[in-house]
């Protein structure tokens, strides 16, 4: 079987799952603006972003020959429920009668289905070999992630830009040849090695700038969306986190509730202090983040949603009085499928100013430790 | 010999430079339409304030505005800021105890939450540019008013009229529905000016607490009609600044000498001859990655001397 899935964050982990899987993986593109034409033309237009992209990366996938496509479903009373069918519903539109969507929903919502499911993708491997490589899996996102919070902790202090984000993509590359576990600890050992010889500028802790991503899924993952976020953030000199990375999410959903990390159900139960009732999407998590970074130290947030998302929607009308009741600046930024940079890079950096402000209770402060950002906002180098 | 630092913003509508002295006293201000051509303008500019001044020495330059990395570049500025730090660093500078600041110009309109001289919050308008100035530009030549004369209009009017402010598409049926109940021109303005002041408190401040002084500035702050319908509206006295139109440059100018002076560096101001120099910008997609980056090049006289826009550094750093 020819399978292939939506590309979000580090999309080399489910390439990964099915080749352990032993199936013939086609590697979806990152998304481009080719990507999000295709999906914007073929998706219903009051739809929110993140359903045109995957949209688009199914056709461009389908492009490359994948037969089957395999995605996780949404509950709650979100849109992102009916992305599958909806997805479904376009490819058969579009002739597309011989390619297989399988959709993967909550365990617990219909534990046949789910079944039903692992055995189709499970693809006849012994499930003594499933159980140990899915293993393997689970320590190569933990890897992965652990190597990524890493990244967002050194860009902001690089001596020579962009020397990071080239490490990272280098890490991707070698993560990406890793077949089994004793390789995976060898080759994390590398790049942590590649990571810390990284030269940085030592900037004093009162001067470090930290800011929490977070938001849906999609437009928090995907930096192709997200105008690179990440990397703007860090090349102002800013550490990141986001609120979502695969290695908690495999743990927060497809680990049973009872052995479920101590953490997840702390970040609900902070989320549910403004929002009681499950409204689906990313809203309880969100809130219970903004809250957690908050008590974790952070200077500022930033909460990006798909233009008219509903659970982000209520998210949003809800910040003005979290922002004011645990006193930290936070920034919305809605996405859509503008490709105008401008405005938004205005904001963030408006926004990291009032961070720094806050932190040395002046406006009119020029550092000296930051001077490189506090002159000069995006990198331009002039002769 | 003077000694100056040069602020310069260059907007969507406008591109505005200033000069200033140590302590800040704005010695040169000009505010010239943009008209789609920043790397002239900005020239112009700049060669006004050396026609006006005569010999002076540039201790630095600032740049501010959605232009601020094509300004920067062609005069060689020292710091290069957003327009919302420019803007409330002046404002603070002319009226210390300021609250709240709401700075409308062409494309833009912004409320600035200011704390003990510090910028707490601030919103900017999104996806609509309701209220703004290139929408008063584009009524005013509809009903064949100069623009200048827009704000005396609305003060003459006695009655309001309610005009749909949620819109500008929705305003401008609502306007021309109202001028066919028979409806004077003067009404319909003043009409518009509470429409849009409305639409912008509500879309641009919403859920923020705004207190007093108040302080109104860009471009449209010169519209008498805008600020009665803001005082209306507030039930508040709005100030607006005597250099209202131009505060962005003078904030970085402000920046750029705190900058100067805080550093000791010398400034990396190209000279008045820059404005002489052929420059020219262009801009490819680079294939280097799936990223595509629309990188910006910017040539002096057909040598590339700055680029941006690259997420990598593959170019930026190749110079």
């Amino acid at each position: 079987m020819k399978v292939s899935f939506p590309y979000m964050g580090s999309a080399i982990v489910y390439k990964k799952l099915f080749e352990f899987l032993e199936h013939e993986v086609v590697m979806p593109p990152k998304p481009t603006q080719r990507t999000m034409d295709l999906g914007v033309k073929y998706s219903p237009e009051f739809a929110c972003i993140p359903l045109k992209m995957v949209m688009g990366t199914y056709l461009e996938a389908i492009e490359k020959g994948a037969k089957v496509l395999v995605t996780s479903g949404g509950h709650g009373p979100c849109r992102a429920g009916f992305y599958g069918d909806t997805h479904r519903n376009i490819l058969k539109s579009l002739g597309y009668d011989d390619v297989e969507l399988i959709i993967f929903d909550a365990p617990q919502d219909n534990w046949r289905a789910f079944f039903r499911n692992v055995q189709k993708i499970r693809n006849g491997v012994p499930w003594h070999k499933v159980i140990n490589r899915m293993y393997t899996l689970y320590r190569f996102v933990q890897k992965l992630d652990e190597l990524e919070k890493m990244v967002q902790k050194i860009r902001p202090y690089e001596v020579n830009k962009g020397q990071t984000t080239q490490v990272w993509n280098q890490i991707h590359e070698k993560f990406d040849k890793v077949k089994t576990r004793k390789q995976l600890y060898e080759v994390y050992e590398e790049c942590k090695q590649m990571l810390l010889s990284i030269p940085t500028r030592k900037v004093d802790e009162k001067d470090r700038i930290r800011v929490g991503i977070v938001g849906e899924i999609y437009v928090v993952m995907e930096s192709s969306i997200n105008f690179g976020i990440e990397e703007i953030l860090g090349n102002l000199g800013v550490e990141v986190e986001r609120s979502l990375y695969l290695f908690e999410w495999i743990n927060d959903n497809l680990v049973p509730w009872i052995l479920r990390p101590k953490r997840f159900k702390e970040i609900i139960k902070k989320g549910q202090r403004y929002i009681k009732i499950l409204i689906g999407g990313h809203a309880v998590e969100t809130v219970g983040h903004i809250i957690d970074f908050k008590e974790r130290g952070f200077d500022g947030i930033v909460h990006l949603m798909p233009f008219a998302c509903l659970p982000e929607l209520v998210t949003q009308s809800l910040i003005p009085k979290i922002s004011k009741e645990i006193d930290i600046p936070i920034l919305s930024l809605p996405i859509d499928e503008q490709t105008g940079k401008a405005n938004m890079l205005t904001r963030i950096e408006a926004f990291i100013d009032l961070l720094k402000n806050r932190k040395r209770g002046k406006t009119r402060e020029i550092f000296i430790d930051n001077i490189q950002e506090d002159v000069q906002e995006e990198r331009v180098v002039m002769v | 010999m003077k000694e100056i630092y040069i602020g310069v913003d260059v907007g969507s509508v406008s591109t505005n430079v200033v000069a200033i002295d140590r302590n800040v006293n704005v010695l040169f201000k000009t505010y010239i339409r943009t008209n789609g051509q920043p790397i002239d303008s900005v020239k112009e500019g700049v060669k006004q304030l050396k026609e006006a001044l005569g010999d002076v020495e540039v201790l630095g330059v600032g740049a501010t505005g959605s232009g601020r990395q094509l300004a920067g570049a062609i005069l060689g500025a020292d710091v290069v800021k957003n327009e919302i730090t420019a803007h409330a660093t002046a404002t603070i500078h002319f009226v210390p105890d300021v609250r709240t600041i709401f700075e409308i110009g062409g494309q833009d309109s912004k409320i600035i939450i200011i704390k003990d001289q510090m910028v707490v919050d601030f919103a900017m308008n999104t996806v609509c540019a309701a209220g703004t100035g290139s929408f008063l530009d584009h009524q005013a030549e509809r009903l064949k008013i100069p623009i200048e004369q827009f704000g005396d209009l609305a003060l003459s009017a006695t009655r309001p009229v309610r005009i749909a402010g949620r819109c500008t598409v929705f305003a401008e049926s609502d306007m021309i529905a109202k001028q066919q109940f028979g409806f004077s021109k003067a009404e319909i303005i003043r009409g518009l000016c509470d429409a849009l002041v409305r639409n912008y408190l509500n879309n641009v401040g919403r859920g923020k607490n705004l207190e007093p002084p108040f302080v109104f500035q860009g471009g449209v702050a010169a519209n008498k009609g805008i600020r009665a319908a803001f005082e209306r509206e507030l039930q508040s006295k709005i100030i607006v600044p005597e250099h209202f139109n131009v505060m962005g440059a003078i904030g970085s100018a402000i920046l750029a000498k705190d900058y100067i002076e805080k550093t000791k560096t010398r400034t990396n101001f190209r000279g008045f001859d820059a404005t002489d120099i052929d420059f020219s910008t262009s801009s490819f997609e680079c294939k280097g990655c799936s990223n595509r980056c629309e990188v910006v090049k910017v040539s002096m006289e057909g040598k590339v001397i700055a680029m941006w826009g690259d997420r990598c550094g593959k170019w930026t750093n190749s110079l």
